[in-house]
């Protein structure tokens, strides 16, 4: 085997230094492998919530680079949670908790020991596609009663009065409300569900009742959706938000995170609060809001650090927006069910790295950073895991911005909403959520119709300086006074320039406002006719009744050409079968 | 004619290890997808005995899904299932014969292996990437020739669309969205690379003999194809049409994405929600309730026994046929 008798020891001695060589490679591998970093943590699996998936799918990215592989499935709160109970996850992620009643079914615990920790916070934000005059509404202001009654069938037009109330300057169109919900066992489902059960319990319930549940509803993870109402069900956030952000989904509105919209490009609607404003899911209003979440502060408690949200909706600071929540990991606290040491440890070091360096991007991602207190007991959850790296945290470096030198910046420095976003006024035109273009309508005169040819309109009434000619046909008397007395103030309060300065200039003539050309459509000074409220039409005209007819006809002469030759083979040929057959 | 107190040596043919250790795997291998059938029917026929003992026929009956009440069946789902099975096997089986034609009869050689690979390639796009591109893309493009249909065939009680008027230009497009009829174009791209690589199979095993004859006998090529290769692929055309019916009963990640699931009998194929057996189970998977997951596990039996009929029937029409069996020529 090895060489020649005579060099045996040699041969041995060669053998012998080869198996140490060898031992020693493989002890330095056992010891140190290669590759260290992307060797020592084990990967790990997790499913659950679509609501703060955007979150956890940049910080499983971030965490790549360290090495570690965390796979997540955003298959909705209910399957994570179900998938958690069953053990084919490692962790899992849902807006509720095990234990809760939906519809009289107990969601019951799992066998396997388990806590839950807050990962970070976020609006239900209510994603519009909403289009006057050919452009998109981008300041859409909205009541919890009319959201009630929305996503409970009770207003199905845009031009109700009660939506009409909210936003006074917008010329809302005849146009059907299309509520989107979600098909699958969801999280956002039960926190709107829970909101409106709290908050709207009236509307929900009769919602519930014409479903043909039981009532009182409470919360509940499965939209019911009444079959001919209407309403479009899609699965998963990215489900209803790519559904309501396409064309022809125009009056669709959805119940979804708010960085969903962002990432669509789409507006959310500003939600009323207790006390009176209109505000948006932003970082610092969800965390205003999140100041009155009571969390469950029991450590013995199955449900320890839980929230109770009733605080939340009815919180008086004008900041607060009314639908905020906390996302919740559900850890496992004993090596079971697949989950050992090893992953323990890939585990811990992802959950302190989005604790801690991962808020620092909530705000950019759509969500709101965690507060210190729920840090600190994140990362107390966090220990119990077993195998947890417990060494080298220091909570002090983490430049959160909710608690950066001891005190809450984000709340601190949380703007307060402008007059215009009160209850009552005229309501702003920036944009929110994805959309930041402001609507033009809200422009004094043009804010009743909208399109770009009412606001032409309304220019020319400004140039002619007649008395309030655009206020009367717009119906927003102040604004539209101030615009036909001065071309210039109008210039001021709405924004565009173009318009008010063009009027001023160029007296009767209408004035387009976006570019402040002149445009001569003929209409005379003061005509305040073209006031009317434009549409965007369906497409029907594509393949209307004439390229129907056309089609036909086209049909028809091919028909004409191509059939008599045709005809008169085929008879041609049964008669000569017949005729050799015969 | 060998002598009675003769009689012929018993052939011992000594198949050798190699042979028994092969023979021995191939059958261990066909046992174990038919233990495994066994075992899968036998683990949902268990499952769903709570949920079937207490609906008994009511199951196969009632429309609504809601097995907290008790209240529930797969009449919908099941009525939706078939639906947008039908709809992908319309799209489906002209697409797929056509290529299946044009591949094995009319492509030149030289691009006859790409065409393959690249209609194989068809089959192998995992079907949520389907689904996705159907929702965010081909269903705004579908819609204008849904809503064509409905307004000039409307009287028809299968195209027709309540909640829209064509009169009325405010009308939401969101009635024509999200229904069987998308659905089943998206179903029905993923069902014809099945259909299609069965069917060329079947089409370029058709006798040379006869191609012959038929060219021979004055056949132009398309008179060659309608008189012998047509008719010799007719139980692979059927075989093959059902194993993509098999394919399309069952589709699921692409359906659950694109409809909207109501629970009630849709028969509009143009109208905003249906449902199907697949989907639904894959939306209430996380459901908790034991009687829940017991009643999905009897909808799940339910598609289960209705693919393996389809299959079934597919199989023994591809084996009577003249092309399943073996070649005679």
């Amino acid at each position: 085997m090895i060489s020649a008798p005579v060099r045996r020891p040699r041969g041995m001695r060669v053998y012998q230094a080869q198996a140490l060589v060898v031992a020693l490679v493989c002890a330095l591998l056992a010891i140190n492998p290669p590759g260290a970093d992307a060797a020592t943590y084990t990967k790990i699996s997790g499913s659950g919530s679509t609501w703060s998936a955007n979150a956890i799918e940049q910080w499983r990215r971030n965490v790549r680079q360290q090495g570690m592989t965390v796979n997540y499935a955003s298959v909705g709160s209910s399957v994570g949670r179900t998938q958690f109970a069953n053990g084919t996850s490692d962790f899992g992620v849902s807006e509720i908790p095990y234990g809760l009643t939906e519809f009289g079914q107990l969601d019951p615990p799992p066998a396997r020991k388990f806590a839950y920790m807050p990962i970070v916070a976020g609006g239900t934000s209510f994603m519009y596609n909403l289009n006057i005059g050919g452009k998109r509404v981008t300041n859409l202001r909205l009541s919890g009663d009319v959201l009630s009654k929305i996503f409970t069938g009770r207003l199905k037009q845009w031009n109700a009065p009660e939506i009409k109330a909210d936003n006074p300057k917008l010329a809302l169109p005849a146009r059907r409300i299309v509520p989107v919900v979600r098909s699958d066992g969801s999280g956002t489902t039960a926190q709107f569900t829970l909101w409106m059960s709290k908050q709207h319990s009236a509307l929900w319930n009769d919602y519930c009742r014409r479903a043909g549940k039981p009532t009182p509803c409470g919360l509940t993870s499965y939209f019911p959706n009444i079959p001919g109402s209407g309403f479009v069900a899609q699965s998963g956030s990215l489900g209803v938000a790519g559904y309501t952000k396409q064309s022809q989904a125009d009056g669709a509105i959805t119940y979804v995170e708010y960085s969903y919209a962002r990432n669509a490009g789409f507006p959310v609607a500003k939600v009323l609060n207790k006390s009176g404003y209109y505000v948006e899911p932003t970082a610092s209003g969800v965390a205003v809001a999140l100041t009155k979440a009571q969390i469950n502060n029991d450590p013995r408690s199955a449900n320890y650090l839980t929230q109770n949200l009733d605080g939340v909706y009815t919180y008086g600071d004008r900041r607060t927006y009314p639908l905020s929540s906390y996302s919740y990991m559900i850890v496992p606290t004993k090596e079971e069910a697949n989950f050992n040491k090893d992953k323990g440890k890939t585990l811990s070091a992802f959950n302190n790295y989005f604790l801690c360096e991962g808020q620092q991007q909530a705000d950019r991602l759509g969500y709101s950073p965690l507060p210190k207190n729920l840090v600190e007991a994140a990362m107390a959850q966090t220990k119990r895991i077993p195998g947890a790296e417990t060494a080298g945290i220091d909570i002090n470096k983490c430049n959160n911005p909710t608690f950066s030198g001891g005190r809450n910046l984000l709340i601190e420095n949380a703007p307060y909403p402008a007059a215009c976003d009160r209850k009552g006024s005229n309501q702003c035109s920036t944009g929110t959520g994805g959309a930041k273009t402001p609507t033009d309508p809200s422009g004094p005169g043009a804010g009743t119709t909208g399109g770009t040819g009412t606001t032409g309109g309304s220019g020319s009434t400004g140039g002619t300086g007649t008395t309030g000619g655009s206020g009367s046909t717009g119906g927003t008397g102040g604004t539209g006074t101030t615009g036909g007395t001065t071309g210039t103030t109008g210039a001021g309060t709405a924004g565009t320039t173009g318009a008010g300065t063009a009027g001023t200039t160029t007296g009767g003539a209408v004035v387009d406002p976006d570019t402040g050309e002149v445009v001569s459509t003929g209409q005379g000074a003061g005509d305040a006719s073209v006031v009317a409220s434009p549409v965007a039409l369906g497409s029907g005209d594509a393949l209307g009744l004439r390229t129907a007819l056309m089609a036909l006809s086209a049909l028809l002469l091919l028909g004409v050409v191509v059939g008599p030759p045709l005809v008169g083979r085929l008879l041609a040929n049964r008669t000569r079968r017949k005729g050799g057959v015969a | 004619m060998a002598p009675a107190d003769d009689p012929p040596r018993r052939l011992h043919p000594d198949r050798g290890v190699p042979d028994r250790v092969f023979r021995g795997i191939l059958r261990g291998g066909g046992g174990l997808v038919l233990a495994i059938m066994l075992l899968v029917g036998g683990f949902l026929t268990y499952r769903a005995w709570q949920a079937l003992s207490l609906a008994k026929w009511d199951f196969v009956t009632t429309e609504v899904w809601e097995p907290e009440g008790g209240n529930f069946g797969i009449a919908a789902v099941l009525v939706g299932t078939l639906l947008i099975a039908m709809v992908a096997i319309l799209f489906a089986v002209p697409l797929a014969l056509g290529t299946a034609l044009y591949i094995s009869e009319y492509a030149p050689p030289r691009i006859r292996q790409t065409l393959v690979s690249v209609v194989d390639l068809m089959a192998a796009v995992p079907s949520v990437v389907y689904g996705l591109w159907g929702l965010f893309y081909f269903q705004g493009h579908v819609l204008t020739l849904s809503r064509w249909i409905s307004t000039y065939f409307g009287w028809i009680p299968l195209f027709k669309v309540d909640g829209t008027d064509p009169a009325d230009p405010l009308s939401t497009a969101t009635v024509y969205t999200s229904s069987t009829f998308i659905a089943g174009m998206v179903v029905s791209l993923m069902v014809a690379p099945i259909i299609c690589s069965v069917v060329r199979e079947v089409f370029s095993q058709a006798p040379v003999g006869e191609r012959e004859g038929a060219y021979a006998l004055g056949a132009n090529r398309w008179g060659m194809i309608r008189s012998v290769v047509l008719p010799f692929g007719k139980g692979g055309m059927i075989g093959g049409t059902m194993l993509g019916l098999g394919r399309a009963l069952g589709e699921t990640i692409a359906v659950v994405l694109i409809i909207s699931p109501v629970f009630v009998i849709q028969p509009h194929i143009l109208q905003n929600g249906t449902s199907s057996v697949s989907s639904l189970i894959a939306l209430r998977y996380g459901e908790a309730s034991p009687l829940g997951m017991s009643a999905l596990m009897a909808a799940g039996l339910a598609l289960f026994l209705m693919t393996l009929v389809v299959n079934f029937a597919a199989s023994s029409i591809v084996a009577r046929s003249r092309s399943g069996a073996t070649s005679d020529s």
